[in-house]
């Protein structure tokens, strides 16, 4: 389990680091950068967004088609 | 995306000893400036409340500083309006600079924090919050924070008032330092700020992971679908029973207050300056008690737009214009009765009970959930989970709901907010007017409205979408921690509204019924029911009575007047439902026209002034239309 999936894809709860993303300034100005630690909580159906915690400290909800641009790769503890 | 143009007066950009109140979206600025200028700044639990700034004096030692209230940024790289305007205010210049960051979020915060002391303004940070992070495990070294930010930090929980005395003593010692000279700039600021923030961040944070508190569990099942979707219907639900059970018993006190305090006070004034002008005394007990008897008649007189009757029989000339002045201003449907009953013991009641309701959601950090929540289904509609919230707003008030707009991404979302707002959502003052008509039929009217306004809300969004050109970006929200609000915060808010409603309502009400009272005195009214055209539409196309145009006239100055004036006629089901079909599709007031024609170009509200008659007009008519082949 060492490949690079999209985020819209990572299983829920387990934590992710962001390998790629798309330049949206807002990404970037909520903090999710290269690097970032990401982990799904919930994921909403009928194409509904993604519901992030960032870095294990906020909330952030993205839109199905951005999710679906970032790419993730999964911590290894 | 691109900067749109932010309308903004460059005279506050110039002025000098400005502070700046700047940080990331809902770090509580709006409450340190509220705190520190006595000024009532709104504020809520989530991000984008200020989206223009707000200005207050604000004196340290025996120096005059200007406070601005900078709308919430994430980064100096703006994304929406509303940010763009922080970045105008930065490079503007300042004294100084309070940075607010957020003790639970760190990090991010601090990354603008690294952005802005590249501007080389003095800058003291508050670290607000210290209550929710310390709930969430995590710890900060305040002396480390100040050692790596070279400038004093302090420690706020800004609703409840802590730490702002140290702000202010530390606060002047900066400004001191600056005068003399011997203010340090920060030497670490140099290069990336995400990277300094994130070193900054693990030298001074530390976090264990307690057990989440109750708040924040409920704050994350109210995010999932379940049991989310249940608890957002039971909120709607419980919103509903507020505004209308709520509001229905907070008319019976108002409604004392208005006729046994309010409008005889009115009275005896006017009565009393009359007095003065008319005549002598002897003839004075008798003039009042003809009025006394004579009200109604006068008064119908008025109504009906025929003039004759009024010169009062063996009376002077003086004494019967000074009997009509009378009635006008005060009689049974005068002036000040009228606008009174209307504002304070029909609107102001629905109004109240909203408020106490929405604004404990604002405070709360619901919102963002229900955007989240429901933006799925929003998306096929073409609308953002995250217009919601302005949605919500614009039941208030569509005014601060178009520019709350401002946080919007892309252009087309702002003009998808704001053909919403304008088509489809009535403001509560409306709202408390249609539930009263409704009401006055049978139980089921006012359901029919809403099933009516939610389809309603379906079709406009959908032809919008199609309509407008453009894209909508897909969601990006961040999601605040729920919070109890703090009850001084929440009651000072709910005064601030209802003061702000009443400042705002009564005055053009009573102009509103001013144009009413002359248009009927003088016949006009008559001259314009009488004009075929209009004729054709009031009676034959939407089925109304004659006098049912001056809602149509009045219902463009306010909201609530394009339906209060149908509740002195006797209307049949049919026409009171169309009643409220046209009045909840017709043109918001002028407040929101002259908001719509700033925000955006003029030809944009013009499409929304015209487009709004017309399509109230149509839709209202073909209602009647079709009902009437079934009837």
């Amino acid at each position: 389990m060492t490949g690079i999936i999209n985020l819209y894809e990572a299983g829920k709860n387990e934590a992710f680091y962001v390998v790629s993303i798309p330049n949206i300034g807002l990404l970037e100005s909520l903090g999710l950068r290269l690097g970032t630690k990401v982990a799904i909580q919930t994921r909403y159906m009928l194409g509904g967004p993604v519901l992030l915690c960032v870095e294990d400290s906020f909330l952030v909800a993205i839109g199905k088609d951005i999710a679906t641009q970032i790419a993730v790769k999964e911590v290894t503890a | 995306m691109s900067c749109h143009d932010v309308k903004m007066d460059d005279h506050v950009l110039e002025k000098t000893n400005k502070i700046l109140l700047m940080g990331n979206p809902n770090v509580g600025k709006s409450i340190f400036f509220t705190k520190l200028t006595g000024i009532h700044a709104m504020s809520s639990n989530y991000a984008g409340t200020t989206v223009t700034f707000t200005e207050g004096r604000f004196t340290i030692g025996d120096k005059a500083y200007t406070l601005i209230d900078v709308p919430g940024t994430y980064s100096m790289n703006p994304t929406s309006e509303a940010e763009a305007v922080a970045l105008r205010f930065m490079e503007s210049g300042a004294s100084a600079i309070i940075c607010v960051l957020n003790a639970s979020s760190l990090e991010r915060n601090l990354t603008l924090a690294m952005e802005i002391t590249k501007y080389n303004i003095p800058v003291i940070y508050t670290l607000n919050m210290m209550d929710v992070a310390k709930r969430h495990g995590v710890h900060i070294n305040i002396k480390q924070l100040e050692h790596d930010l070279g400038a004093p930090v302090i420690e706020t929980v800004a609703v409840k008032g802590r730490g702002l005395d140290e702000l202010v003593n530390k606060l002047e010692v900066l400004l001191g330092d600056v005068e003399e000279g011997c203010y340090k700039k920060c030497h670490r600021c140099e290069g990336c700020p995400w990277t300094a923030a994130k070193e900054i961040n693990n030298r001074v944070s530390t976090r264990n992971n307690p057990t989440p508190s109750f708040l924040d569990r409920l704050g994350d099942s109210m995010l999932k679908p379940f049991p989310g979707l249940p608890i957002a219907l039971l909120i709607l639900a419980i919103l509903v029973i507020v505004v209308a059970f709520g509001g229905r018993g907070l008319r019976v006190p108002l409604i004392m207050l208005t006729d046994n305090l309010i409008i005889p006070f009115f009275r005896r004034i006017f009565e009393g300056i009359f007095a003065f002008f008319v005549s002598d005394g002897g003839q004075l007990s008798y003039n009042f008690l003809y009025y006394d008897n004579g009200f109604q008649t006068g008064l119908r007189i008025l109504v009906d737009g025929t003039f004759q009757t009024v010169a009062v029989g063996d009376y002077a000339a003086v004494t019967g214009f000074a009997s009509m002045l009378l009635n006008i201003l005060i009689g049974e449907y005068g002036i000040f009765v009228i606008s009174f009953q209307w504002i304070i013991a029909l609107i102001f009641p629905y109004v109240l009970a909203f408020y106490i309701a929405i604004t404990f959601l604002e405070d709360s950090g619901y919102l963002p959930r229900v955007s989240v929540l429901f933006d799925n289904i929003m998306r096929k509609l073409g609308v953002q989970g995250g217009s919601l919230i302005h949605v919500f707003l614009a039941l208030g008030c569509a005014v601060p709901a178009i520019l709350g707009s401002r946080t919007a991404t892309t252009k087309k979302e702002r003009l998808m907010i704001v053909a919403i707002v304008c088509f489809t959502i009535p403001c509560i003052s409306q709202i408390g007017a249609l539930i009263a008509l409704m009401s006055a039929f049978s139980w089921w009217m006012t359901p029919l409205m809403v099933l009516f306004a939610i389809c309603l809300f379906i079709v406009v969004a959908f032809t919008a979408g199609k309509i407008l050109k453009g894209k909508v970006d897909p969601l990006i929200l961040e999601v605040p921690n729920l919070l109890i609000p703090e009850p001084k915060a929440y009651f000072r808010k709910l005064m601030a509204r209802m003061k702000h409603f009443l400042r705002d309502a009564e005055f053009p009400m009573l102009i509103a019924v001013l144009i009413s009272a002359l248009l009927a005195g003088t016949g006009v009214i008559g001259i314009i029911a009488q004009n075929s055209a209009v004729q054709y539409v009031v009676s034959s196309w939407l089925g109304m009575p004659e006098e049912a145009v001056i809602s149509l006239i009045l219902g463009i100055v306010r909201r609530e007047m394009s339906v209060a004036p149908l509740l002195l006629l006797n209307l049949t089901h049919l026409q009171a439902f169309v009643a409220g079909v046209v009045s909840l599709m017709y043109l918001p007031c002028l407040s929101v026209f002259g908001i719509v024609a700033k925000e955006f170009k003029i030809r944009v509200a013009l499409t929304i002034f015209l487009g709004t008659i017309v399509s109230a007009i149509f839709v209202g008519g073909l209602i009647n239309q079709i009902a009437n082949l079934f009837i």
